[in-house]
């Protein structure tokens, strides 16, 4: 009978910018690798950080970053600056190489929170919109790879503090949904 | 006849960066738990600092530092598919144990806090 089982690992970066290669190790009852997910948690900051993951920044710098922001998301444009959709806080670069395929078999760019949660949304003074509040449920990415050689490679890439120019202490973990058999 | 119910069962976080264990035993007539959600009073130290463990009947479903984010629903999410689905496990000896783990986030301010564990259940009518 197959079970179903998860395999956390936790990539702690400290450096703008830092790179870092990981193994994942693997059961060796694994049949298949079955899903993806990835979370993360902000450790420390150092100082003068903007907040994560909505920086915060001059009126001039928010209304070209939300100029860039509307260009890039083809968003369209209202009578206000600030009805732009605003950009996620991209954190990394996240791939995953099992040593049964060639080529990487999972790719994600690494984002904070949804930034446009509360697009168009006119009753934040009573409750505000926020990832814990109104925040949808999470499943994992489903992919479907052999486990037979039971090690994952990966390898993940700083952005958060590469952008902000600053040291940012994170720990990113990647959750590997398996097919194990009993 | 079965019927469906849910279960809460409640932490209490008083001290940072701590761990808290509690086994807590379902009914007898419940025969399948359909789902898993956890919710707090105050929902962002759970979504930024909180990580579980969920065992029942000594099964690990979610191991040691499963982030409790990946098993929260907004109030966006339809009520009835808010659980996470666990496709209708046997509760066994009906003991289901959790052990929470509450980290430092640069983004929030300890305070303590509820944790509620919700069991979407089915039970045998005691008729």
């Amino acid at each position: 009978m197959m079970k179903e089982g998860v395999i956390i690992k936790a990539i702690s970066i400290k450096r703008q910018g830092e790179r870092k290669h990981f193994q994942i190790r693997l059961p060796k009852d694994t049949k298949f690798i079955i899903g993806i997910e990835y979370g993360g948690r902000l450790i420390s900051r150092s100082e003068g950080t903007v907040e994560v993951p909505a920086p915060k920044a001059k009126a001039d710098a928010k209304l070209v970053e939300a100029i860039y922001s509307a260009i890039e998301s083809g968003a369209v444009r209202d009578d206000k600056p600030k009805a732009f959709f605003k950009r996620n806080q991209l954190i990394g670069e996240l791939k995953l190489q099992s040593c049964e395929e060639a080529n990487w078999f999972y790719a994600a760019d690494v984002f904070g929170n949804d930034a446009n949660l509360n697009w168009g949304d006119f009753s934040q003074t009573g409750f505000p919109v926020n990832d814990f509040t109104h925040g949808n449920k999470r499943t994992e990415e489903i992919v479907k790879v052999d486990a037979e050689s039971t090690i994952i490679n990966g390898w993940y890439l700083d952005a958060l503090g590469k952008s902000q120019k600053l040291d940012i202490n994170y720990e990113i973990k990647v959750y590997v949904w398996i097919n194990v058999e009993e | 006849m079965l019927k469906a119910t849910k279960k809460r069962f409640d932490i209490k976080i008083l001290v940072a960066n701590s761990t808290v264990s509690e086994t807590f035993e379902l009914e007898k007539n419940i025969v399948k738990v359909h789902g898993v959600l956890v919710t707090s009073d105050k929902d962002d130290l759970l979504y930024y600092r909180g990580t579980q463990k969920i065992e029942i009947n000594k099964e690990e479903f979610f191991p040691d530092n499963y982030e409790s984010k990946l098993l929260m629903s907004g109030i966006n999410v339809a009520p009835k598919q808010r659980y996470y689905d666990l496709g209708g496990v046997a509760p066994g000896n009906g003991r289901v144990q959790i052990s929470y783990k509450d980290l430092d986030d640069g983004r929030t301010v300890f305070t303590p806090y509820r944790v509620s564990l919700y069991l979407d259940c089915e039970m045998e009518d005691e008729l």
